[in-house]
């Protein structure tokens, strides 16, 4: 009688990876990571827009009568949205929180508001006093430029096909009004 | 009797192992790290000395252009000094007496890459990466930006990092 082969298995023996290879590949790739390696990620403020929301602002551009919106800044008062249409000048304020620092939420839900009141507008003409530091500008402008809520947004016509869309981007075109005053 | 002197035996031909497991360990780690902060972006931004740029959720990676900075200091375009900065106002020197927003040595030196480059027949392909310190009043902003408008450069770029 044929007696069947067991292969014997040793359940407490050990093997050692060689580790060799791997930590070969990564030593190559290291150095090269390394150099290309941005530690500090810079960006620029001008945000690539949708085709969509380009044609709404070339079609506001166009449209003399379009509402206007204005932002000045002051470091006392805080923040004057000014909307004029039709002749007529609508103002909002926003002041300062009690750290005596512009109150942004109360900034953003002014610019929600603006937007759904004014949705074919996307420019605004921003006009900050001499002495507002950069940093505030840049944290008007970011509030100013997409809603920072998903849930809402705003409709914005596709010119090409008729359709109506929405966009999260509410004032994306800012310009510095006052430069030229001297 | 002479004594006999300990000789440890040394094999001449034995091999060792190194464990290299932890070496890996660390390499993995850094090689993650690494990995998240690797940049794919056309263009690179180094940072200039002593410009604490302002924190933007702009997510538009940066292009080509002229580079100015203002730091608390001095005012450089690309490597070039300018104009000295004190108490973050551009010396009196290098403003024109007959307009105060006119910074002449940034106008000059523009011209100068106007002429070089031939940008002058369309002035909208000039482009100013412009690097300010987030503490500097927009008096001075609006000088610089003044300035780069009359030599033919009126697409700014403002530069900041990521953040909010």
């Amino acid at each position: 009688m044929a007696r069947r082969f067991k292969m014997k298995i040793n359940h407490n023996s050990e093997f050692d990876l060689d580790l060799a290879p791997l930590l070969a590949v990564m030593v190559k790739l290291v150095p090269v990571l390394l150099v290309s390696s941005a530690f500090v990620q810079m960006m620029i403020i001008e945000t690539e827009l949708p085709q969509v929301v380009q044609q709404a602002i070339a079609k506001q551009e166009n449209n003399p009568k379009a509402a206007q919106v204005a932002v000045e800044m002051n470091k006392k008062d805080g923040i004057r949205i000014i909307v004029t249409e039709n002749g007529q000048t609508k103002v909002e304020l926003v002041g300062l929180n009690s750290e005596k620092q512009i109150d942004m939420p109360a900034l953003h839900a002014k610019f929600q508001a603006v937007k759904k009141s004014h949705p074919e507008v996307f420019k605004i003409e921003l006009s900050p006093d001499a002495d507002v530091p950069y940093k505030e500008i840049v944290r008007v402008m970011d509030e100013a430029r997409k809603s920072r809520s998903n849930d809402i947004k705003f409709p914005v016509k596709n010119e090409q096909t008729g359709q109506e869309t929405s966009t999260e981007y509410m004032f994306p075109e800012i310009v510095f009004a006052n430069l030229m005053d001297g | 009797m002479k004594r006999n002197r300990y000789k440890p035996e040394i094999k001449r031909n034995q091999t060792f192992a190194l464990n290299i497991t932890s070496m890996t360990d660390m390499f993995t780690i850094l090689l993650v790290f690494l990995l998240q902060t690797y940049s794919t972006n056309d263009v690179q931004i180094d940072p200039v000395s002593g410009v604490r740029l302002p924190a933007s959720n702009t997510d538009k990676n940066p292009v080509n252009g002229i580079k100015i900075s203002i730091s608390p200091t001095e005012l450089k375009l690309d490597q070039l000094k300018l104009a000295s900065v004190t108490d973050n106002k551009i010396e009196q020197a290098a403003i024109d007496p007959n307009d105060g927003e006119f910074i002449k040595p940034l106008f000059e030196e523009l011209q100068k890459l106007n002429e070089a480059h031939k940008l002058k027949p369309d002035i909208k392909i000039g482009k100013i990466l412009f690097q300010a310190d987030q503490e500097v009043p927009y008096a001075t902003l609006r000088k610089i930006m003044y300035t780069a408008s009359m030599a033919g450069f009126p697409n700014i770029k403002l530069v900041t990092v990521v953040g909010n």
